[in-house]
């Protein structure tokens, strides 16, 4: 009888440490599952995945320690609360990968985005090395290079733009730039976590683009025109975005379209990648 | 809150989370390291030389001894109480959370490879610090401490006290953070057992941290759900606001200085100045430190310890800002 009160006083004793090693397995193995999940690049992006799954490996085994090896301490408000707080965290994470899966952000959603989220694992976004760097369109040779790059260009006044370009991005269309035939090309630009994240957009017109609608996705061949009169102020009546990202659109000029076609989504529509130089990341 | 508007508040807030998790991570394994097989004698005996050199030995030491603030405030007065003198001790309590390697990476990280933010980052830090050290240098460490600690203890030591109980003291070790047995002399343990007690103090050192953490992301979370974009760049778009709006942040959202960075990164519509503001003062003062510094401290010096770090901090940001040394 004594022997089993002293076990269950033992057992009393290192109770809180052996709950601190339940929570860290649960972060840890929450860590280490989205590291390797398809759907890592929502929240961060993928160059730090081995470092995700590393830490989650290591607070696994950390977590491990303070399960099988606790040591005596009384349990405390202060133990308790953060107990409680990495759960709720773990709870939150939770429903955010769940609604990444089934229900993601607009710019978000990818080919595969509908798609079992445990099924295949991380990767780098796929740079879908193109076949031809300088594609020809109508006797014109293009530069490909993506939204952000041209936009971080401008932004730091090069002088050295390529003339003609094509780049691919989502349509965005409001009936105000509708009035003035105009769309929005915008992509989501991610540097370390989707709370730093941008959405950069052009105003853009021309060939191939009177009939695309909000949520299609286009290559679009063409080249910078300066806004001026009536249209110099119409990048303040683009839509501010409704997702995570802070939303801007360029300024100055506009993209005119010579040439416009469809494509699907990308598997990352997101990018994660900005040279300044070629090649460009495309 | 929307179930939109709750959508991007839980994807920030994991994301942030687990931007800044590694790096947590790794400080609470290097100070579980030096806890373990480091005793404090080598800064004591170091620290013990002019002012001036007392004051650069507590300004790098973090470099050796990395702590994040959330820790740092036992860690001085223990020093204090151990005889380090305060032209040491208080550079180490400002400086540390900043300039220790895991603080410096992870600036470097978030902020893509930028030298020049973690450079100014440790030198806005490095100001104040060295100037508090020469301030409080000449007064007997025994003075600036508080009799008795009157608030909360923090939470390192509410485990030890509650370790030390006789309960406690009847199994082979104390369940306090450090993992040491205090009823016996320090010595250094065995492999196994120290690597059980460098596994053990790494978990409970990343949760108590990580507390700070995820209430951080969460403020960030609610920052960036609620906060109408307009408002946004109205504060942003002028230094006067923006500075003291970011330093208000800081002591706010009292974000981990291991990982702040992340969440100073995500602010990307801010200028430069503010967010140097947000990083420099965050580790010096906080909703963490604040009672801490209350606690432990003589009034006068705790009023110091949370004026001065936030009057330099403003000065030499604005300084920057308005001389267009930085955009």
């Amino acid at each position: 009888m004594s022997a089993a009160v002293g076990f269950f006083a033992g057992f009393r004793l290192r109770l809180q440490d052996r709950v601190d090693g339940l929570c860290l397995l649960c972060m840890g193995g929450f860590m280490a599952a989205l590291a390797r999940s398809q759907l890592y690049w929502y929240f961060l992006n993928p160059k730090f995945s081995v470092l995700t799954l590393s830490a989650g490996a290591l607070l696994l085994l950390v977590g491990l320690a303070l399960l099988v090896r606790p040591l005596p301490g009384a349990p405390s408000m202060g133990r308790l609360w953060r107990q409680a707080v990495l759960l709720g965290f773990l709870s939150l994470a939770a429903t955010a990968w769940g609604q990444a899966a089934s229900e993601p952000f607009a710019g978000a959603v990818s080919s595969t985005s509908f798609e079992d989220p445990s099924l295949d694992s991380a990767q780098a976004p796929d740079p879908e090395a193109p076949v031809d760097l300088h594609p020809v369109r109508g006797g014109e040779t293009y530069l490909r290079l993506n939204l952000a790059e041209l936009y971080i260009m401008l932004d730091k006044g090069r002088t050295d733009l390529p003339p003609r370009f094509a780049l691919r991005a989502m349509v965005v269309r409001t009936p105000k730039l509708n009035a003035h035939g105009q769309v929005l090309l915008k992509r989501t630009a991610v540097v370390c976590c989707l709370a730093d994240s941008l959405e950069l957009s052009f105003l853009a017109s021309g060939e191939g683009l009177e009939d695309v609608q909000t949520g299609d996705w286009v290559e679009v061949f063409g080249s910078l025109e300066t806004l001026s009169g009536a249209d110099a102020n119409l990048p303040k009546a683009a839509p501010k975005g409704e997702g995570p990202s802070l939303a801007i659109t360029y300024p100055k000029s506009r993209i005119r379209a010579y040439a416009t076609e469809p494509m699907r989504a990308p598997d990352f529509p997101y990018l994660f990648e900005f040279r300044e130089q070629e090649p460009y990341a495309w | 809150m929307d179930s939109s508007s709750f959508a991007i508040f839980a994807a920030i807030v994991t994301s942030i989370v687990l931007e800044a998790a590694p790096f947590l991570l790794l400080g609470s394994l290097l100070s579980s390291l030096l806890n373990v097989y480091v005793g404090d004698g080598a800064l004591e005996k170091l620290a013990r030389r002019s002012l001036p050199a007392q004051i650069g030995l507590g300004l790098v030491a973090g470099l050796f001894l990395p702590t994040c603030e959330c820790g740092v405030v036992p860690v001085t007065r223990r020093l204090l109480k151990k005889g380090v003198p305060p032209g040491a001790a208080i550079p180490f309590m400002l400086a540390a959370p900043v300039v220790n390697p895991v603080s410096l990476a992870s600036t470097w990280v978030a902020f893509q490879g930028d030298l020049g933010m973690v450079a100014w980052r440790a030198a806005l830090v490095l100001v104040p610090a060295a100037m508090l050290g020469w301030a409080l240098g000449n007064i007997k460490g025994a003075e600036l401490l508080r009799g008795q600690t009157v608030l909360l203890p923090m939470a390192h030591e509410a485990q030890e006290q509650q370790a030390h109980t006789p309960q406690a003291h009847a199994h082979e070790a104390c369940g306090c953070d450090c993992g040491h047995d205090h009823s016996q002399p320090h010595v250094r343990p065995s492999l196994v057992q120290g690597l059980l007690e460098v596994l053990r103090g790494t978990g409970r050192e990343f949760l108590e941290m990580g507390l700070f953490l995820i209430l951080g992301a969460c403020a960030a979370g609610l920052f960036k759900v609620f906060l109408p974009q307009e408002w946004l760049g109205f504060v942003s778009a002028n230094l006067w606001l923006a500075v003291p709006a970011m330093m208000l942040l800081a002591v706010l959202m009292s974000v981990c200085s291991e990982a702040d960075a992340f969440v100073a990164a995500s602010l990307t519509m801010f200028p430069r100045p503010a967010l140097l503001a947000f990083l420099a003062l965050g580790p010096m003062l906080d909703l963490k430190l604040l009672p801490a510094f209350l606690s432990v401290f003589q009034r006068r010096v705790a009023l110091t310890l949370i004026l001065a770090p936030a009057a330099a901090v403003y000065l030499l940001t604005m300084g920057l800002g308005l001389s267009g040394v930085l955009p």
